[in-house]
């Protein structure tokens, strides 16, 4: 019993000692964000802020950027391209399982295998390919890619959802004279609920931190997303962003997918594991 | 292998076809829904075609020519590929890629498999968790953002040196390769910890409990109880959690294009990075195109020999 109660103590001095090494810098970022711009000083970025200059420094950052029109874009596609995979997966997933579509798996398999592609492989002919069909620097352009690249994942989750539900259900549904439609659309989607909004809040958080396409496939600061236009900022740092103005940026940035993260950690690790199993 | 019975949509097929023989598995009944089937499934399959599966043939085609973007592609056959061999810059580029896969599958991964093990069953686990998850949900793009500012060689990272008395207080991080790349692992590993000790966490507490109480009885803790009753149990997983990190370390793109842009003079690039310098940059189209076929080549075969090996083990 003993030395169960001391290795509980060492565990927890480990874990302490690892803690405090992770927040450090966590500290340090949200001390300097904090911090008014024009009392940053590099030499003396550990002490703690003495005034609060937070909100000076976001509306700052929204000034010198277009932090936020390019957050505005961000939002519009981190919400609608993962309910379109959403949608389109649990269809995919249900005509697979339910309607038992011949050679259903490997149907499965030609839309999973998506996931393999590296982005790498895609950038040359969207950059090229949009450009042809004036789908390059434009939001509809930006919303078909992300919601190509979470179709897979969605009809993954959806397609082992459906599986361990009761085929009894979608016979009894077709005894009572109920259209292959509205079955899904009434009975399906309703009682499928945690796990499509699992693949929806891991493709939201995708799509949101998403910087890859961003660069290839915009350009003017109506359609571009919001990382985009940040990454700049490293680069033109020299022209003289301070320091506490871009923390404060990307703090503010971050937030939204921080917040749901914590919110949902359980529901969060489901869909991962879920996706895997 | 020619009848795969593990396959659980085969196995749910089966007890669907058990249950109720004659159902719509067979075009019976619901003949007149056979065709109509096939819209449910055709959004997914046209949304991969085109704009997955096309560009994919597309960039293959495109790595055996010379393209500038402009006017047309001219077939150049291998000429991409030989050039590969006498190209500096993705030489050390392939080497950081490497530097990148070691790097996160040991740091992150690791770490995050001894804070799960250490905080799993312990009272208040969750609040020892915190500190490390706070980091994950934080963007690629946007980690790199802040801390591109906190390497500099005048920013907060020198000066938290200097403030402790350590040495290397004037140490220029991002300056030098492979300073450079192993500076940004290290942040990266600052904020994967919490997604990979997550996994591990779930894993831990969905491992059954009889086997581990009977060892327990058996007089096994601490680290014998690890090696040889939790480890084995969570094998699974940990394949998993390695492989994900694995994939996705050989992509590595978002932190080192925001806080270096692969520089300075491509010491730091990864073949994300190269292949988006080449294509975007230099407007060589065909090479760029041909070091994406590169990275995919070398992330199937890694994903294809990690697979196989774990599988083997799984048997064996």
């Amino acid at each position: 019993m003993r030395a169960r109660r001391l290795n509980g103590t060492v565990r927890r001095g480990v874990l302490v000692v690892l803690g405090l090494a992770w927040l450090f810098p966590t500290y340090l970022i949200v001390a300097n964000a904090v911090r008014p711009a024009t009392e940053y000083d590099a030499t003396d970025a550990v002490r703690p802020p003495t005034s609060m200059g937070l909100f000076d420094n976001i509306s700052e950052a929204w000034e010198r950027t277009a932090v936020g029109q390019t957050l505005f874009s961000t939002a519009l596609y981190a919400v609608v391209a993962p309910l379109l995979a959403v949608l389109v997966g649990a269809l995919a997933g249900y005509a697979i399982v339910v309607l038992r579509l011949r050679h259903g798996f490997a149907w499965f398999v030609v839309i999973f295998a998506g996931t393999v592609v590296p982005f790498q492989m895609l950038l040359v002919p969207l950059f090229i390919g949009y450009s042809k069909v004036s789908l390059y620097d434009n939001r509809l352009g930006l919303i078909l890619v992300y919601t190509a690249i979470n179709v897979p994942l969605a009809a993954l989750v959806m397609r082992n959802f459906f599986g361990n539900m009761a085929v009894s259900i979608y016979e009894a549904a077709r005894m009572d004279g109920a259209s292959t439609f509205r079955i899904f659309w009434r009975i399906y989607v309703p009682l499928s609920a945690s796990a499509l909004a699992a693949v929806f809040i891991l493709e939201f958080t995708y799509v949101w931190n998403d910087l890859l396409f961003g660069l290839t496939l915009s350009q003017t600061e109506t359609v571009r997303p919001v990382w985009a236009e940040l990454s700049a900022l490293t680069t033109d740092v020299y022209a003289g962003t301070p320091v506490p103005i871009a923390l404060a940026a990307g703090l503010v940035v971050s937030l939204p997918t921080v917040v749901l993260f914590l919110a949902t950690q359980r529901l969060f690790t489901r869909g991962l594991t879920l996706a895997q199993f | 292998m020619t009848t795969p019975t593990v396959l659980p949509d085969r196995a749910v097929a089966a007890a669907g076809a058990a249950a109720s023989p004659g159902g719509p598995g067979r075009p019976g009944r619901f003949a007149l829904f056979g065709r109509l089937r096939y819209l449910y499934i055709s959004p997914a399959v046209v949304f991969v075609a085109v704009l997955l599966y096309l560009p994919f043939v597309w960039t293959a085609y495109l790595s055996l020519t010379t393209y500038d973007g402009l006017g047309s592609a001219e077939f150049t056959g291998l000429d991409n590929y030989v050039r590969m061999f006498h190209d500096e810059a993705l030489l050390t580029s392939i080497r950081n890629t490497l530097l990148w896969v070691v790097g996160t599958t040991v740091l992150p991964v690791g770490l995050g498999l001894l804070v799960a093990v250490l905080s799993y069953d312990l009272k208040g686990g969750g609040w020892f968790r915190l500190p490390f998850l706070l980091p994950y949900a934080m963007s690629g793009a946007g980690l790199g953002l802040i801390w591109g500012f906190i390497l500099q060689p005048d920013g907060m990272a020198n000066q938290v040196l200097t403030f402790f008395g350590m040495p290397g207080g004037d140490t220029e991080f991002l300056q030098d390769g492979p300073r450079n790349t192993i500076a940004m692992i290290v942040v990266w590993a600052w904020q994967q910890l919490g997604v990979n000790m997550l996994l591990f966490v779930v894993g831990l507490q969905s491992i059954p409990r009889a086997p581990i109480e009977a060892a327990r009885i058996d007089g096994a803790s601490g680290w014998r109880m690890f090696r040889h009753v939790i480890w084995p149990l969570m094998r699974p997983l940990t394949t998993v959690v390695f492989g994900l990190a694995l994939v996705a370390s050989l992509k590595t793109f978002d932190i080192v294009w925001v806080m270096t842009q692969g520089g300075p003079g491509r010491t730091s690039e990864t073949l994300a990075v190269t292949m988006y310098r080449d294509v975007f940059v230099a407007d060589d189209y065909g090479y760029g195109s041909a070091v994406a076929v590169l990275l995919t080549t070398i992330t199937g075969l890694a994903s294809y020999v990690y697979l196989r090996r774990q599988a083997g083990r799984e048997e064996g």
